[in-house]
């Protein structure tokens, strides 16, 4: 068991091409951090990288103490469930386990116990005498599981291992890849372009875009703290709300289309520089949930301010509504949110030009056509610059 | 499955075993698609049967009868073994097929292995590779007769290049083609020359098909070079070699054309195979019964090797149930 240390590491492929652009990535022990981002953003990139599948172009490796960039991944002491878990197809379920061990020429009774130990873990005792294509993709994948964790591995390394299962397995391996990687306690990198998969799985995620990293947190502060528009309509199903926006004078109200809502004195205690942002424009993010409608219960004496849109069209999802709502406000698509929100398993992507969406108790009175009158609640408010696209925090 | 595919077993993605139709509209479909195919397939069964199914149905008569040539063709008197006892009871017949079998096994192992070798390098080449697949082609490409005829020059005892490299390093001249052995080895270093590349290509077209990630895992699980070769590829390419063996051993067995032209079976019969022995005996001597009794002994014989090969083959790759 060691961490992974990922010191400004870059990978510029022969043909001139720069996936990964110094990354910076310290993954500890026991912790499971997931790579996330778009597709082609340089995630599987990066992991063989780790694995020693990759060469690395520039930048430390460490693993523990040791720097590996020049180590053989053989030599690396390192696990990998590959994305179409690369199972020996000519072994059986058994062999493909315990082949590792084997290799390293354990005695035949201590592999077999290894064996068994991992496969009752992953609930493969009655296929060990199988070959891998007389299983299901689900227990494939758990036979994959089953190579990484019987050699006891200082790192686990996953590239979309859940990718291709079906929505209801990949919910179940889920929680079922969780609670194995915590029962063994290994640093593992895991990666996947599902932001549900992140927020759920790990530890810490790291939001990578275009080969650079973007930001690395524990999921609910990437969630509530975005550092920039991309993070922000990133992670999240359905994304979040982006408007153009001008903040007025002494930046105490910020105009949203033709309206106005209020920012009061308690926003600029807690985000001062947004008083440097007075008379410019600036980009504002609200989340779904953070829309509340009459009837939500509003703290009575807070500073809520109202915002109006038309009701377009309301999607009943049973516990919840999602009301998509347009103002004449200009919305700004965030790159990759489109993405995000199309793998989310409750793709709200029907969202177009200037509509924005809201997530509200199932309420009698939202009826498309309708105007709605959303209260917001300036301290859940995020404002971007709109030049950089950089979250104003402070 | 217990069956003997081309494609070597790689992952298979789930159950592709055709799922029965329904029984009904589709059986009129069938009969007349049945119909339809019937009709297309009917020359082809004209042209093979005259000129395939006819001539060995009747060496095969031939080689049981008595046979008697006159001016108006051949006549068949009566069914008799004789054939067949004259031929377990011939030396000549004894030494040609101990010389084709050894001939095969040595010739096609070693091919097998060369060829496996240069797919292996091959396929790491990344750079012109077209251009060395194209350049190992041409050997194959050649006419039998042809290359024969090359090796031929090659070890002729008065000019042939051979001799005189022999010369000048110091080893004499030696006859390769006039002793027996050295012509043995002669024929066999022509034939693995020639049918090497048919081999590489064959394994090279199986070696590119094994998915990149089988590698990496076996690495990762930490395994060398050579143990990744033994342990992974190899077993996977077994269908593919087997392939390559059964094509070959087929071929082989039926050696004709070198010994042909380069030595005509000798020095004594030496180097006479099984199909040289058969037009020897069948177009030379004119021993119509028992030159047919060689002709369809080999063909039982390399059928009955081939079927022997493919159910140890298929025993094993039923237990691998890919
Ligand atoms: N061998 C290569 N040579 C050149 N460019 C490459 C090579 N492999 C990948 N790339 C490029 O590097 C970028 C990152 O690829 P990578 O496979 O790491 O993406 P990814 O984030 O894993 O995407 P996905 O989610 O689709 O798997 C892509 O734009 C890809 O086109
Ligand atoms: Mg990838």
């Amino acid at each position: 068991m060691a961490p992974i240390t990922i010191d400004k590491v870059t990978k510029v492929y022969p043909n001139g091409f720069e996936a990964v652009h110094e990354l910076e990535l310290e993954v500890a022990d026991g912790e499971f951090m997931v790579l996330v981002g778009p597709s082609g953003c340089g995630k599987t990139t990066a992991l063989r990288m780790v694995a020693g599948l990759e060469d690395i172009s520039g930048g430390t490796l460490r693993i523990g103490e040791r720097v590996v960039n020049d180590v053989s991944s053989k030599d690396r002491d390192i696990a990998m469930v590959f994305q179409n878990y690369a199972l020996y197809p000519h072994m059986t379920v058994a062999e493909n386990i315990g082949f590792a061990l084997k290799l390293r020429k354990l005695p035949k009774a201590e592999i077999k116990k290894k064996v068994e130990d991992a496969a009752s873990i992953l609930g493969l005792t009655e296929w060990l005498d199988r070959k891998p294509g007389q299983l299901s993709g689900g227990q494939r994948q758990r036979v994959a599981m089953g190579r990484a964790i019987v050699r006891e591995p200082s790192v686990f390394l996953m590239d979309e291992p859940l990718s291709n299962l079906d929505a209801k397995l990949r919910v179940q391996m889920r929680a079922e890849v969780a609670r194995i990687q915590r029962r063994l306690g290994v640093a593992t990198l895991y990666v996947t372009h599902d932001q549900v998969e992140a927020m759920t799985m790990g530890d810490r995620v790291a939001v990578m875009r275009a080969g650079v990293l973007q930001q690395c947190d524990n999921p609910q502060v990437l969630y509530d703290h975005p550092s920039n528009l991309f993070v922000a309509g990133f992670m999240g199903s359905p994304a979040m709300n982006l408007f153009e926006a001008s903040l007025g004078e002494s930046a105490s109200s910020a105009l949203v289309g033709s309206q106005r809502v209020a920012l009061p004195e308690s926003l600029h205690t807690t985000r001062p520089a947004l008083r440097s942002y007075a008379n410019r424009p600036v980009i504002l993010g609200i989340r779904p949930e953070d829309l509340l409608v009459e009837g939500d219960s509003i703290p009575t004496g807070s500073d809520y301010s109202p915002l109006e849109g038309d009701i377009e069209l309301v999607e009943a999802l049973g516990s919840e509504l999602l009301v998509h709502f347009t103002t004449d406000a200009h919305r700004v698509e965030a790159e990759g949110a489109r993405e995000a929100d199309a793998e989310g398993l409750n793709a709200g992507s029907l969202t177009q030009g200037g509509e924005g969406v809201a997530r509200v108790e199932p309420r009698a009175q939202l009826l498309a056509g309708r105007r709605v009158r959303f209260m917001l609640n300036p301290a859940r408010l995020h404002f971007f610059d709109a030049t950089n696209g950089k979250a104003i925090t402070s | 499955m217990a069956t003997l595919g081309v494609v070597p077993s790689v992952p298979a993605t789930g159950g592709d075993a055709a799922t029965p139709r329904p029984a009904g509209e589709h059986d009129v479909n069938r009969k007349r698609l049945a119909r339809l195919g019937w009709s297309f397939s009917t020359p082809a069964f004209l042209v093979i049967g005259a000129f395939t199914i006819f001539p060995i149905g009747f060496s095969v008569a031939m080689s049981l009868s008595h046979v008697n040539v006159s001016g108006s063709g051949f006549s068949l008197n009566g069914f008799t073994g004789s054939n067949y006892s004259t031929l377990v009871h011939a030396p000549q017949w004894r030494y040609a097929l101990g010389f084709t079998v050894v001939y095969t096994i040595v010739t096609v192992l070693v091919e097998v292995i060369l060829g496996t070798c240069i797919a292996l390098v091959l396929e790491r080449l990344t750079k012109g590779r077209g251009l060395m697949m194209a350049l190992l082609l041409v050997p194959w490409s050649m006419i039998t007769v042809i290359s024969a005829e090359l090796w031929g020059y090659i070890y002729d005892a008065s000019y042939g290049v051979l001799d005189q490299i022999f010369h000048a390093v110091g080893l004499g001249q030696p006859i390769f083609l006039g002793t027996p052995t050295p012509a043995i080895v002669a024929m066999m270093v022509a034939d693995i020359w020639k049918t090497t590349p048919f081999v590489a290509i064959i394994v090279l077209a199986g070696l590119v098909m094994l998915p990149e990630e089988l590698y990496e895992a076996s690495e990762m699980d930490g395994a060398s070079g050579w143990t990744t070769f033994w342990r992974v590829t190899f077993p996977l390419l077994r269908p593919t070699i087997a392939l390559a063996v059964l094509f070959r051993v087929l071929q082989a067995f039926g050696l004709f054309d070198l010994p042909f032209v380069l030595t005509q079976g000798g020095p004594g019969y030496s180097t006479t195979s099984l199909a040289v022995l058969g037009y020897q005996v069948m177009f030379q001597d004119l021993n119509f019964g028992p030159g047919a009794a060689v002709a369809t002994s080999t063909a039982v014989l390399v059928l009955i090797g081939c079927l022997l090969f493919l159910k140890v083959f298929r025993a094993q790759v039923g237990e691998e149930g890919s």
